[in-house]
């Protein structure tokens, strides 16, 4: 479920509670997003997605919620991840992944 | 009551859309492509909403040869218990391979050449979706985001003439009058928060069915898929790749055959013990491993934030109910239009029964989202022209609001039911593997019991103290009402077929090879129909086995 919001990264554009599914954040009267209703989260990771900002953290964990440190996260590469492995990162492109995708089976990748 | 009566926006369309996945997307490119103004209202946000854009799934993309389509076909038949039609696939094969590839073309790629299997690779369920809401906005299309359907609305004859909803973060109704309505608002998995499911609450069933419509193949609403535990990450593809182990890390054996996992056999492992996975089998090579993480970084996702690697350790599993999104049951389509059983009423994409290419099998990994494109521009089309037969006033027709449970009460005096507790109750009747998986008439005739019950307190007073509450407590209603339906349709079906397993009928009865419709609310009812083709051999195992 969602669980980090930072502080320091979010610049208050509003997407995340504009494309949520579940409708889990409500917006502060800054235009901050808070998370108002966790339980409703489906761990889809689409609010990471559309994060220009690569403010948010959805854990993996589906049912409970693991103790998280933002630096912790930070250090470990996880702010930002799903934005870039779905190629919409900066300086990414699903393009770029197709391509590699390509190149990966032409070097004998295949499982299949 | 006239809904025109009423505060909160008022809109008018031709089409109006209800959903916020593919199958809606698409139902609203082709009626406005066929000329229609069309609005699209979703709970959630067309672009994120439903299955797909969390978990993406591949479609079938063959051009018109047999040699290429009848593996297709033939591929799941059998294990769908012959329900599926062929003459349905061969139209939603001509579909998607007319329509899939604009996508690509839309959001500026090469159109890439097709496998040997016809499925695409590479786009992600949500860079579709980002593309297909680009499109539907350069097309002039109002979306509606946020914004749940509650309830449908008729004309004085019972035609469908629009939906009622609310805005759920600006707390605003909203009204469309509209011509014709497609629902493509998802199936239904009970809120189990399999991956991207959790907006499926099954609303628009419920809706359809006051309004008159009938459901099929509600029995086939047994689907479930395993997840790390951890998570509710319900990608299973890969575990072709795994290796079963037991509480001991010894391996278990028979729970997959031919890289097909057994879900019933998983299942009876889960009700003795903890079950874990390791993807060790043929996935050794580095760029093996680079590949499936570009595939499906959502898969990953769930064991790179949990410090898992799933090709060296054990991880442990469990099964996530999908209900009939990965399931095939919905709304009965009546025609050869995707047309309901009542007029201005459309089905499409999962909300629909995906029986017609599906049969009682699962369609994902390609037939579901073949159904998905299919179904919505057969759907959108038929709902442009059957708006344009009306007429020009067509949104001036006075139109009544036809909700109840969840919405009203029929017992005012009461003080609001606990909307948490009721989804909790049904899931106790759904969820658990011995009631739902292994099906007995005693199981289904003792849930029954306490669905009828739950379905006794939604008739109350709901709580509507706000937004988020008043949507709540439809969606409970929503939940008793299918899970009802999926029980006694699966009390009806005395046989094994499908995915519907009846332990104490457990044989595929050949004088059961009909559809069962399914409707009512106080008081439900099932009616078989006929499956208009015979069963048909495979050409290519005739021809091996004339060989």
């Amino acid at each position: 479920m969602i669980e980090v919001i930072s502080e320091s990264r979010c610049t208050a554009c509003g997407k995340c509670a504009q494309v949520c599914p579940m409708n889990v954040y409500d917006l502060d009267a800054q235009s901050k997003p808070v998370i108002a209703r966790k339980a409703d989260c489906q761990t889809c990771y689409l609010c990471e997605a559309y994060c220009h900002a690569d403010a948010l953290y959805v854990a993996s964990e589906a049912f409970e919620s693991p103790a998280l440190s933002e630096s912790e996260l930070e250090a470990a590469g996880l702010l930002g991840a799903y934005r870039s492995q779905i190629g919409w990162g900066k300086g990414d492109s699903p393009i770029r992944k197709l391509q590699e995708y390509k190149e990966l089976a032409a070097a004998g990748g295949a499982p299949f | 009551m006239s809904s025109k009566t009423e505060s909160g926006l008022q809109l008018d369309a031709d089409v109006l859309v209800v959903g916020g996945g593919p199958a809606a997307a698409w139902a609203a490119i082709a009626a406005q492509e066929r000329g229609a103004k069309v609005v699209v209202a979703d709970k959630g946000y067309l672009g994120t909403s439903g299955a797909y854009a969390a978990s993406t799934s591949g479609h079938k993309v063959l051009p018109p040869v047999a040699v290429l389509r009848d593996p297709i076909k033939f591929e799941r038949y059998a294990l769908g218990g012959f329900l599926a039609q062929h003459r349905w696939w061969d139209r939603l094969l001509d579909i998607t391979y007319e329509r899939a590839p604009r996508v690509w073309e839309w959001g500026g790629y090469d159109i890439p050449v097709y496998d040997r299997k016809g499925s695409y690779r590479g786009l992600q369920g949500s860079e579709v979706m980002r593309i297909l809401r680009s499109v539907l906005l350069k097309k002039g299309v109002r979306i509606l985001d946020q914004s749940p359907a509650l309830e449908l609305l008729a004309d004085s004859q019972g035609a469908i003439a629009g939906a009622r909803g609310l805005d759920r973060q600006k707390n605003l109704p909203w009204t469309v009058h509209a011509g014709a309505t497609v629902l493509a608002s998802g199936g239904v998995a009970w809120l189990s928060k399999a991956l991207g499911c959790n907006t499926n609450t099954g609303d628009l069933h419920l809706a359809a069915v006051e309004a008159g419509a009938e459901l099929s193949g509600m029995e086939f609403s047994a689907h479930y898929s395993p997840a790390p535990k951890h998570s509710c990450t319900t990608k299973s593809a890969f575990y072709r790749y795994a290796s079963y182990l037991g509480a001991d890390f010894k391996p278990l054996e028979g729970l997959s055959r031919d890289g097909h996992r057994s879900t019933s056999a998983i299942a009876r492992e889960l009700l003795k013990g903890p079950v874990f996975c390791r993807l060790d089998k043929g996935t050794e090579k580095p760029e093996t491993r680079r590949m499936l993480r570009i595939l499906q970084p959502n898969f990953f996702a769930a064991f790179d934030r949990a410090h898992i690697d799933p090709f060296e350790q054990p991880f442990e599993i469990t099964l996530l109910l999908e209900g009939t999104v990965r399931g095939t049951g919905g709304i009965r389509i009546a025609d050869d239009e995707c047309a309901t059983t009542i007029p201005g009423l459309y089905a499409a994409g999962d909300a629909a029964t995906r029986e017609l290419n599906c049969g009682g099998f699962t369609g994902g990994a390609g037939p579901n989202m073949t159904w998905a494109i299919g179904s919505a521009n057969i759907a959108g089309r038929a709902a442009a022209d059957f708006a344009r037969s009306l007429g020009p006033s067509a949104h001036l027709r006075d139109a009544k609001a036809l909700g109840g449970a969840g919405l009203e009460s029929r017992r005012p005096q009461e003080s609001p039911w606990d909307a948490q507790a009721v989804v909790q109750a049904v899931q106790e009747e759904v969820f658990p593997y011995d009631k739902n998986i292994f099906r007995t008439e005693a199981t289904l005739l003792a849930s029954l019991a306490k669905l009828e019950e739950l379905w006794r307190i939604v008739q109350g007073t709901p709580d509507q103290s706000t937004p988020q509450k008043a949507v709540r407590a439809r969606e409970a209603a929503a939940l008793v009402a299918t899970a009802r339906w999926s029980y006694f349709a699966g009390l009806e079906r005395k046989e094994t077929r499908g995915m519907h397993k009846r332990l104490d009928h457990p044989h595929l009865d050949p004088n059961q090879r009909h559809y069962l419709a399914v409707g009512g609310l106080d008081r439900l009812w099932t009616r078989p129909v006929a499956v208009p083709e015979p069963v048909l051999s495979d050409p290519n195992k005739l021809s091996l086995e004339a060989a």
